[in-house]
């Protein structure tokens, strides 16, 4: 007997579905749950109910809200450059025209690279006495002293430096799409642009990026959910220091987990931050992406 | 093919690991690409430049990006071919003083570096098949019949992105240690499905969404079954479109970290999770850690770079024929 179309788009769906249910949404349910107990960090150790102190505790701490602003302007400052800098190659790249596809493919490479490996190769730049940054700035006249900059150990400039790998790493993602985008362009449009007499930063803010909007507020949201999830390159190159100043919230709820052993602070921590998290991805999503709307 | 389409950016653009061939290929498989490849090239004279210093200028620009992206990779190559002292040597300098290989036998020497190998390629192929055994039916089911609860199932899949590993990842780790699978490379493969599969559902999507229904319609009058038209038919067309999604769910798996150091002790260890104990561990032994992270690396690289250029011939010969 021949089951409907619908029972049979089901029943395909049916294994992709469990397999995120067990494995997502059901940890997702134990996060939530842990989250109003005060937990014993040693296994088969008290439960305890507590209702919402750990939220209290959370949004008293110092550490979780300093957590918070960091996560806030890490990711700011990782999409904002990222996406400065892959709209110049994206456009380079258009530009060039065909003669440059073998640099486009060559650009990618970074793309391939394990963020922990990233982390620990601009941490291998950065380090302080034999780090080459310093001393190469040092050699073109640019600093006094090789350590005058201390990149992973000033409070002030770490969360910057912390963010060098996550932009390099990912800006060939932020070109790639673009430069996808760009090619969707009409041609005839650009000609007539030019014919008018359109001058570069015309052409570029009154007809390129308002038809590249779609494709922009997709790789931003994408982008952005990714950065504020950001943990192997920061936690390879500083562990969150010095002094807590690069210590955004993945890093602190797993530090809680982990090193201070409170699992049901933890899980509250996490909870809030996912909710965070959807809110802003909700709140872009639907204010900038529109999906299925047209210009 | 508009702009605002989702269907055209949304789903490829869900992971940051892309290269360039996908996104512009992605939703065109063989049957949509004739016009498609008219229309880019026509474009290109839209923006390209055409006066000759403006190119060299372009150009030079060029050089100084590839510079600035191509050098920390090769700073890492070079210092992992110095010998241990050079690396840490005041002032620094790019290229060895001298050329040594013993970073590379002291990092690959040191026990259980060749097992995180093992470890980390069963994991990846593990939940790389994971991956697309469970996306290819979901994501044909999703496009092909358009039900209200396979809309849903894709946004659900979207919203799965956002969660942060680190959240569910200490439930997920006592979960596994409850099916008595802790420190297993199925335990960590099934955790980084977790990342993949939403990514691949929305891949296989936009690469089943470029396939005409009459194809399986006709396949179905000729006495296939759906599943026969889907294994037979549909399958073997979008065959470009998996072999992307496996190259991205692979890399998912094989770049992962966080699940890794918490889903992990000693039998299952990754080769990313032993690199960044190589901090801890033994000081800071750079020499070695480079030469692991270069050995890491290089493999992924050239075989997606490889794979890459394969899946751009196999686009261009649809176009010729289609």
């Amino acid at each position: 007997m021949r089951i409907s179309d619908r029972r049979f788009a089901t029943f395909l769906m049916a294994p992709a579905a469990l397999f995120l249910a067990i494995f997502v949404a059901y940890p997702l349910f134990r996060l939530v749950a842990d989250s109003f107990f005060k937990i014993s960090p040693i296994a088969g150790g008290p439960r305890d109910f507590v209702g919402l102190d750990n939220y209290f505790r959370a949004f008293a701490s110092e550490a979780f809200m300093g957590a918070g602003w960091r996560t806030l302007a890490y990711t700011l400052v990782v999409v904002t450059l990222e996406f400065a800098l892959g709209l110049g190659m994206a456009l380079l790249f258009t530009m060039l025209g065909r003669n440059s596809q073998i640099w486009r493919t060559v650009f990618l490479y970074p793309l391939m690279i394990a963020p922990i490996v990233a982390g620990l190769l601009w941490k291998f730049l950065m380090i302080d006495n034999f780090g080459l940054i310093g001393t190469l700035m040092h050699q073109a006249g640019l600093l006094a002293n090789p350590n005058q900059i201390g990149w992973l150990s000033d409070p002030n400039i770490v969360l910057f430096s912390v963010a060098i790998p996550d932009i390099w790493l990912t800006t060939s993602f932020m070109c790639l799409v673009l430069f996808a985008g760009l090619q969707n362009i009409p041609g005839d449009l650009i000609e007539a642009a030019r014919l008018d007499g359109a001058r570069a930063p015309a052409m570029l803010f009154r007809i390129i990026l308002p038809l590249l909007r779609p494709v922009i507020a997709v790789a931003l949201v994408v982008r952005g959910i990714d950065a504020a999830r950001a943990f192997d390159t920061i936690l390879i190159q500083t562990n969150g220091g010095p002094q807590s100043a690069s210590e955004t919230m993945s890093l602190l709820i797993y530090r809680t987990m982990i090193r201070f052993g409170d699992p049901g602070l933890a899980s509250a921590m996490g909870t809030i931050y996912l909710l965070a998290m959807l809110a802003v991805a909700f709140f872009a999503v639907s204010t900038i992406w529109r999906p299925g709307k047209d210009n | 093919m508009s702009l605002a389409d989702p269907r055209l950016h949304g789903p490829a653009v869900t992971e940051t690991t892309m290269p360039t061939s996908t996104m512009t290929s992605a939703p065109k498989t063989r049957a949509s690409n004739g016009n498609g490849t008219r229309r880019r090239r026509h474009h290109a004279e839209g923006l390209e430049a055409g006066k000759r210093s403006t190119r060299t200028l372009l150009w030079i620009l060029l050089a100084a990006a590839m510079i600035f992206y191509g050098f920390p990779f090769l700073y890492l190559l070079f210092t992992s071919f110095k010998t241990p002292i050079d690396t840490i040597a005041v002032p620094p300098t790019i290229l060895p003083r001298e050329w040594t290989l013993e970073n590379y036998t002291n990092a690959l020497g040191r026990s259980g570096v060749l097992a995180s190998f093992i470890n980390s390629a069963q994991t990846a192929i593990i939940s790389t098949v994971l991956s697309l055994v469970l996306a290819v039916p979901a994501a044909y089911g999703i496009t092909r019949y358009k039900t209200p609860s396979g809309r849903v199932f894709i946004m659900a899949a979207l919203v799965t992105r956002m969660v942060p590993p680190v959240a569910i990842g200490i439930p997920l780790a006592s979960m596994m240690s409850a099916a008595g699978l802790a420190d297993t490379p199925i335990a960590l493969s099934i955790a980084h499905t977790t990342i993949s599969l939403p990514l691949s559902i929305w891949l296989m999507s936009s690469f089943f969404e470029a396939v005409p229904k009459d194809l399986e319609e006709a396949a179905t009058v000729d006495g296939c079954s759906r599943l026969g038209a889907l294994w037979r038919v549909v399958i073997p067309v979008v065959s470009g479109g998996i072999a992307v999604t496996a190259i991205f769910a692979f890399l998912a798996s094989w770049n992962e970290f966080l699940f890794a150091l918490l889903m992990t002790a000693v039998r299952s260890q990754t080769t990313p999770v032993v690199i960044a104990n190589f901090q801890t561990q033994f000081g800071l032994d750079w020499g070695s850690m480079t030469a692991l992270a270069a050995v890491y690396s290089i493999p992924v690289i050239l075989l997606t770079l490889l794979l890459q250029r394969k899946i751009v011939a196999g686009m261009t010969l649809g176009a010729v024929k289609g």
